[in-house]
């Protein structure tokens, strides 16, 4: 029944959840800079605050105060969309991200099928912003970012229906619960299936190796390049909000979500997050990108079939 | 068959050795340092402002011959018993190629380069150098944003 009471509830946590993904992803982007200047040798943002904490905060006012300048000739309408709808799937998939016990917005019993479809739906974005800028870099990411996530896809969901085979449920509370004796990364097939997992979700995130849409080198930044300021902003959280996700997706199905010795819940969570997240990242800053046909045929020459017989695998592993 | 999975294996090592090396690397001291903030001695050859002793002097001109830009120039009086004593020695740190002739030259070492390499004004007139004030470079060494 929809009563004050419940709006003001849906309001709280949707500004808890807005609190949440702005303060992580400033974290990550300050993260990132500094994991990529450790491994580069280099001391990364230290001016502002301590060890330059505060340099993403800096940052993210300069964007917000920027000038919003729309180029000539882009689809208007469909331009101005697109971040939006690059940055509001990420959102909503917080809906059904379990951070403790009772630490959920809403424990789904499709959870997991509605983190993967939500998800999906930040390619349009993606695609939207390459098609309607009127520029051969955009449309080029944009092609190949839909592209990419379309082929990702496939090995991606068939690892997670691997996870689903062994708990019989959607709700991720039910995976986290699953894992109380032990983490299914411990099973063989299961650690197959996380490999897959962690691969495809990295070029679901669009992130090096697997950059493709968004190669400097050879698209300037791809479907953003026409993007400043706040809609850029838009742009940049919703990747960083997509890396946490994926990565708290991970530790919810392989690694025991918020179950832990000694700590509290959401302390053991946010540490399996961010761990994943910091492998990402050190991925990221070593190794080089991957051109477009060696991706296209790794996801459907070799992981595709990879993923399929670990299904059929698991799968007989459990009619045994 | 056999060559496929050799290149696989060949491949994920690869990938793992990278890895290896980002991650010792991640942990070592970073090779670069807080500019402004931190500030890295010069080494012993280099050659900054010119800069002089007066009471090494002997006024023998030398510098100022060998000089390319003719930045250097003194005035000096004669004193009783065949004596000389300094009364300009100017420096035109404008014209100046930080070249070192002078420092070479000198019989007595006392004219030198310092380890100044801040060397940017907001002010014309600074460039111009009287090298007898002991003071002369007390704004360079310690600079401040105007």
């Amino acid at each position: 029944m929809f009563t004050l009471l419940n709006l003001i509830t849906m309001l709280v946590v949707g500004a808890m959840i807005l609190g949440f993904i702005a303060g992580s992803s400033m974290f990550l982007i300050w993260g990132e800079r500094k994991v990529s200047a450790r491994i580069q040798s280099r001391l990364g943002p230290m001016r502002v605050g301590w060890q330059g904490l505060l340099q993403s905060v800096a940052d993210a006012i300069k964007l917000l105060l920027k000038e919003d300048i729309m180029p000539t000739g882009v689809d208007k309408w469909v331009w101005q969309l697109a971040p939006f709808f690059a940055a509001v799937p990420s959102v909503m998939a917080f809906v059904v991200i379990p951070f403790g016990k009772n630490l959920i917005v809403k424990d789904l019993n499709v959870g997991i099928l509605y983190i993967t479809s939500i998800t999906s739906i930040c390619v349009l974005g993606i695609f939207m912003a390459g098609w309607s800028s009127n520029n051969k870099y955009s449309l080029l990411g944009g092609i190949r970012s839909a592209a990419q996530i379309i082929s990702y896809e496939v090995p991606l969901i068939l690892s997670i229906i691997t996870v689903v085979m062994f708990t019989g449920s959607l709700s991720m509370q039910k995976i986290v619960e699953e894992q109380s004796k032990y983490w299914f990364i411990l099973r063989p097939n299961l650690a197959v299936a996380f490999l897959i997992y962690m691969i495809s979700a990295l070029a679901e995130v669009n992130r090096t190796p697997f950059d493709i849409p968004e190669a400097e080198s050879e698209l300037v930044a791809g479907y953003h390049t026409e993007y400043s300021g706040i809609r850029f902003a838009m742009f940049f959280v919703a990747e960083y909000t997509n890396l946490f996700i994926i990565s708290a997706v991970a530790a919810t199905l392989f690694l025991g979500g918020w179950q832990g010795p000694v700590l509290p819940p959401v302390l053991w969570f946010l540490l399996k997050t961010y761990g994943i997240v910091f492998i990402l990242m050190w991925v990221r800053w070593s190794f080089p990108r991957v051109r477009v046909d060696q991706l296209m045929s790794f996801t459907w020459k070799v992981l595709t079939p990879i993923a399929f017989l670990n299904l059929i695998i698991s799968g007989w592993i459990l009619v045994r | 068959m056999k060559k496929y999975t050799n290149n696989l294996a060949a491949g994920i090592i690869s990938l793992l050795k990278g890895m290896g090396v980002t991650l010792k690397n991640f942990f070592s001291p970073a090779t670069t340092f807080q500019y402004p903030t931190q500030k890295l001695p010069m080494s012993p050859r280099f050659r900054g402002l010119v800069d002089l002793d007066p009471q090494k002097c002997v006024i023998c001109y030398q510098c100022v011959k060998i000089c390319p830009t003719g930045c250097l120039s003194i005035k000096h009086k004669e004193l009783a018993e065949g004596k000389k004593a300094l009364e300009v020695f100017k420096y035109k740190m404008e014209f100046c190629c930080f070249c070192g002739f002078c420092e070479q030259i000198c019989p007595k070492g006392a004219i030198y380069m310092n380890k100044i390499y801040e060397v940017a004004t907001y002010d014309h007139e600074q460039l111009y150098i009287n090298l007898l004030n002991p003071k002369k470079y007390d704004e360079w060494a310690n600079p401040t944003v105007k």
